[in-house]
């Protein structure tokens, strides 16, 4: 009882989001949409509490709130929307709208190199098969209808709810890597002063430097040597294997 | 006087001012720009083939773009039945924004050191101070390809999807050793920012000037930036002398102009980022030093930079009726093949000099060597598939034996 209590702002808008979710997934009868994006913004409205980072610079603020509520908004249709293609492009907007908010946490190569990967390329080859598979114009019922929404729905909530519930104890307990000033049951998702991640060895003499290309360098094949070196070896070895897969030219396929 | 301008604003608008004025400056000379050039291309293309050009309307066709503009405007804006109303309409959107927001990084002219947003000086860049700004027109090129994309899709034509894979799978493809080109440059500066990548070679004088370190990463960056841009030789997705057209088959009037005034916006930055990365930016010897002070040095210094980038677009119009088009499979091997491989195997010279301390003027051989390295191969390899295209019975004869 005392957890649910102390947790209430966490549980209670991610019922609702989930609701929210499910009810706005296309299916065979009709519902009102109305609903669900009442829910969905009830469920919004009361989480924001612990998500909004605080009041700083008013520019800050705007293109925080403009980069959130697109990501949020889009994230919602790419996963309602009924247009395989539409949703793609949902996809490519979260995408984009999610690099904001990184370059308004001060890591400009992460979003740079998020954008060149996941909506230059891989995007680009999921609306490659889409279009390869149906053509503008024809109303095909094919790929239209989620096939278990509310499965998709509940499990999906409850990998969002074990992340916000980790990283709200994360945010308490390391209350320096996110904001001196942090409440108990808040976590700052945007950190209003950028500061150097503490448990990294790499030398932070200028606090100009963060989030630079040569910090980042440091940090990554120092810190996190091992984490970059197993990761490439991975991709690889999925290089290989893509190579090793792909039909021959003398088999006949291309 | 800017100064006195801004102070003029209220405090919380004071940091929009200047770039919204290099904006607005940016954009009216580049539309301006945009439309001379598609005069100065056909020019050329008529002196190249020996005709005349356009001469009609006003001394020697000089009010030809004018003209051109009108016709767009005022033309028939037909969206054919059928296509998906609201992607064929954001498709020429994409393209345009996606170049335009790349230039956006680009220096042209000389940015004063210890700029800021309020103090009345003139950036010359509209978004001053970028750290990552090689990586961020990458990133926005990237985004480049929706508007091809969905402009094919959205036409609802097979014609146009076709059109529309191909140029796709070519923009993406040619990414890659676009982006690795420049590795070596950064790795030399110590800086991905364009302007820091300016001032040292600025600084170093006419031989530091990255052109005589990187000539192949020169090479690779141009022809992979044609690539990007669609031009000539490689724009397969258009082949304006025997199809009908791409993606943009479909399109007509101010739409199919706004997909072309991408196409220009990009030959531009592509002239400015490689006069600027490779040869200098706006230093000349003598002329354009970092320390000359007289007056009218800083328009001095847009003027070089101007002109060369004026030299690069030349260049891009004439390779036009220069190098004849390559055959799909021929571009898809240059740039997976050829381009990709010289571009990993130019980093790997950079950082053995860097890791060896070795003297920079190594890499001009090591250029040189690679490249001649490159073309040994090249010819070597394909003396077989000469061979083979020789006997075309006989290979047309065992393709059809493979389908069955």
């Amino acid at each position: 009882m005392d957890w649910s209590k102390e947790n209430e702002l966490l549980v209670i808008p991610l019922l609702l989001g989930c609701f929210a979710v499910w009810w706005l997934m296309p299916s065979a009868k009709k519902r009102p949409r109305i609903v669900g994006v009442l829910a969905g913004l009830a469920a919004c409205i009361m989480i924001q509490g612990m998500l909004l980072p605080q009041a700083g610079d008013y520019i800050r603020s705007v293109l925080f709130f403009v980069f959130a509520a697109a990501a949020v908004i889009s994230a919602g249709l790419m996963i309602t929307d009924r247009n395989p293609v539409y949703s793609a492009l949902w996809f490519a907007l979260v995408t984009l709208s999610v690099c904001g908010l990184f370059l308004l946490n001060a890591a400009p190569f992460l979003s740079a190199a998020t954008i060149i990967v996941y909506a230059g390329a891989i995007i680009v080859t999921f609306l490659f098969v889409i279009m390869l598979a149906q053509q503008a114009g024809t109303a095909t019922s094919y790929d239209q209808q989620p096939i278990q929404p509310l499965m998709a729905t509940v499990v999906g909530f409850i990998l969002l709810g074990v992340l916000l519930f980790t990283l709200q104890e994360w945010g308490a307990i390391d209350g320096t890597s996110t904001n001196e000033h942090a409440e108990p049951r808040q976590f700052i998702a945007v950190p209003a002063e950028i500061q150097p991640n503490p448990l990294s060895q790499a030398p932070h003499d200028n606090p100009h430097e963060i989030g630079s290309l040569r910090v980042l360098g440091r940090s990554l094949f120092g810190d996190y040597l091992f984490a970059v070196e197993i990761a490439g070896t991975v991709l690889l070895i999925a290089t290989i294997g893509a190579i090793a897969i792909a039909p021959r030219r003398a088999q006949g396929t291309l | 006087m800017l100064e006195q301008i801004i102070n003029w604003f209220p405090e919380w608008a004071r940091p929009f001012i200047m770039p919204m004025l290099t904006i607005a400056i940016v954009l009216q000379v580049n539309l301006g720009v945009c439309s001379y050039l598609i005069l100065l291309e056909r020019k050329l293309s008529a002196w190249m083939q020996d005709r005349i050009g356009p001469n009609r309307v006003g001394p020697w066709g000089l009010l030809q773009p004018v003209a051109d503009m009108l016709k767009l405007l005022l033309k028939e804006d037909v969206i054919p039945g059928h296509v998906n109303k609201f992607l064929y309409v954001l498709a020429p959107g994409i393209s345009v924004f996606t170049t335009m927001l790349a230039f956006a990084v680009v220096p042209f002219g000389p940015v004063p050191r210890n700029l800021s947003a309020t103090d009345g000086q003139f950036p010359y860049i509209i978004a001053p101070g970028v750290d990552l700004g090689l990586v961020f027109i990458f990133a926005v090129t990237s985004l480049a390809v929706y508007g091809i994309i969905l402009g094919g899709w959205a036409s609802n034509n097979k014609y146009s999807a076709l059109g529309a894979m191909r140029a796709s799978a070519q923009v993406v493809s040619y990414e890659i050793p676009l982006g690795m080109s420049v590795v070596g440059l950064a790795l030399l500066t110590g800086s991905m920012s364009i302007e820091k990548i300016l001032l040292h070679q600025a600084d170093a004088g006419i031989l530091g000037w990255n052109i005589w370190f990187q000539p192949l990463a020169c090479v690779i960056f141009f022809a992979a930036a044609m690539a990007e841009a669609q031009r000539l030789p490689f724009d397969l997705s258009e082949c304006e002398q025997e199809l009908v057209g791409g993606w943009h088959t479909e399109y007509s009037a101010m739409k199919w102009g706004l997909f072309f005034l991408g196409e220009y916006t990009h030959v531009i930055t592509i002239s400015f980022l490689t006069s600027i990365l490779f040869f200098g930016g706006w230093h000349f010897p003598w002329i354009a030093e970092p320390d000359s002070q007289y007056l009218g040095s800083t328009l001095v210094k847009v003027l070089v930079l101007l002109t060369k980038s004026f030299a690069f677009i030349i260049v891009i119009q004439m390779l036009r009726w220069t190098i004849p088009r390559f055959r799909f499979d021929q571009l898809m091997g240059l740039a997976w093949k050829v381009l990709i491989p010289l571009a990993t195997l130019n980093v790997v010279c950079v950082m053995i000099v860097k890791q060896f301390h070795l003297n920079e003027w190594w890499l001009l051989p090591m250029s040189a060597a690679l490249f001649l390295g490159a073309g040994l191969i090249g010819t070597q390899s394909s003396r077989p598939f000469a061979r083979r295209t020789s006997e075309p019975v006989a290979e047309a004869h065992g393709h059809h034996a493979h389908a069955h």
